[in-house]
């Protein structure tokens, strides 16, 4: 197992890092719609809404990128994994209420027809990103990362 | 990368953080200051900021109902309301029986963005009812790129337009921050979808009163 932490801690970091930054870039191109995807999670105050509309893209591009490269991997996965977090709860609660929106996860978003959401794949692909995550704030160490590591395998930072 | 020895200086590894960091906040600043509302954009005829930036039609009459109505010319749902009631909005207009006011958004990408810049310019001709016609009626697949500048001038004519000035607005992009403008006032009236239809203030039944004509009358009717 320790032998095989670091490939699975590689894999984790691409797939996270990867879904992160896609999902980041695909909003970034449609900011209006990513700040609509938001609002219609009906939570949070309109102008706190349009605010973080525009700049969730930013934080998940930048998290992304750096767990791709495998630098400050526990922050960033640590950043992930509250952002899955937040992103289940909202998800969930929207379900809850019976609203009728699309994620908005890669892009698009908005309220949709009743019989068009798609709540439960979207918590069950979060929830695994999200146990990604953990595993990675827990064992940070991975392949082919350029976080330094101390010769007994803990880091020594990030 | 494992088993390293210790005390080997982070230098590369701190310097691709800064690096990223550093990047997506130089992306984020303009971003934020590009998507803010423009005191200084030029501004079409019969648009009233007091409307969230929406054309207005009989913004002086009163005693009568408000309707806004939140579009996208490429909004495919957008082109269905407009078949069933864009005909009776028209007559409301023409009858002076409601406050009419169109709030072109253009979150679907950048075609969306010229149609709207198109759709103020044909405003300066008187014409815009005309023209958001003719664009529903010759509306392409969703960001097919058909409505290039060039496109949405040749139809122009077909919507009655026949001044020079409005190839020239078309092309020019005239009135994009205004659409920057329309987009920002919707963001903040809440609107998430398009079509949106306020009446007096007040967000239609989605699941009943959109595509229904009757009841679409009745809801405005009843203010």
């Amino acid at each position: 197992m320790k032998k095989y932490s670091p490939w699975f801690a590689l894999l984790a970091r691409l797939i996270l890092g990867g879904v992160l930054l896609v999902a980041g870039f695909l909003k970034y191109q449609h900011l209006d719609k990513s700040q609509m995807a938001v609002r219609a999670y009906e939570l949070l105050p309109i102008a706190i809404a349009n605010f973080l509309g525009i700049t969730l893209p930013f934080l998940e591009m930048a998290v992304g990128i750096l767990l791709i490269l495998g630098a400050a991997i526990r922050i960033s996965a640590a950043i992930g994994g509250l952002l899955m977090l937040t992103f289940i709860i909202g998800i969930s609660q929207a379900w809850a209420r019976g609203l009728s929106i699309d994620c908005g996860c890669f892009g698009g978003g908005g309220q949709v027809a009743p019989g068009a959401t798609n709540y439960l794949p979207e918590i069950l692909r979060d929830t695994a990103l999200a146990l990604m995550a953990i595993y990675l704030f827990r064992f940070p160490q991975s392949k082919f990362g350029l976080d330094r590591l101390t010769s007994n395998g803990e880091k020594t930072n990030g | 990368m494992a088993n390293q020895k210790p005390g080997r200086d982070n230098f590369t590894r701190n310097l691709v953080i800064v690096v990223v960091v550093g990047v997506v906040l130089l992306m984020l600043v303009p971003t934020l200051i590009s998507k803010g509302t423009k005191t200084s954009a030029k501004i079409p005829s019969s648009v009233s900021a007091s409307h969230g930036y929406g054309i207005v039609f009989n913004g002086d009459v009163t005693n009568v109902p408000v309707v806004d109505v939140y579009e996208d010319f490429q909004c495919p749902i957008c082109q269905q309301f407009e078949k069933m009631n864009g005909d009776y909005l028209e007559s409301l207009i023409t009858a002076k029986k409601a406050t009419v006011v169109y709030h072109t958004l253009s979150f679907l990408g950048p075609d969306s963005i010229r149609a709207a810049n198109a759709g103020a310019c044909a405003a300066d001709q008187g014409k815009f009812l005309n023209y958001h016609r003719t664009l529903y009626a010759n509306q392409p697949a969703e960001n097919s790129g058909a409505w290039t500048n060039l496109a949405l001038t040749i139809l122009g004519p077909a919507a009655g337009i026949t001044d020079s000035k409005f190839g020239t607005c078309v092309a020019g992009g005239k009135y994009a921050d205004w659409v920057t403008n329309v987009a920002n006032a919707g963001a903040k009236a809440n609107v998430n979808a398009t079509p949106t239809i306020f009446v007096n203030g007040k967000e239609l039944d989605r699941k009943t009163e959109y595509f229904n004509p009757v009841k679409f009358k009745a809801a405005i009717e009843r203010g």
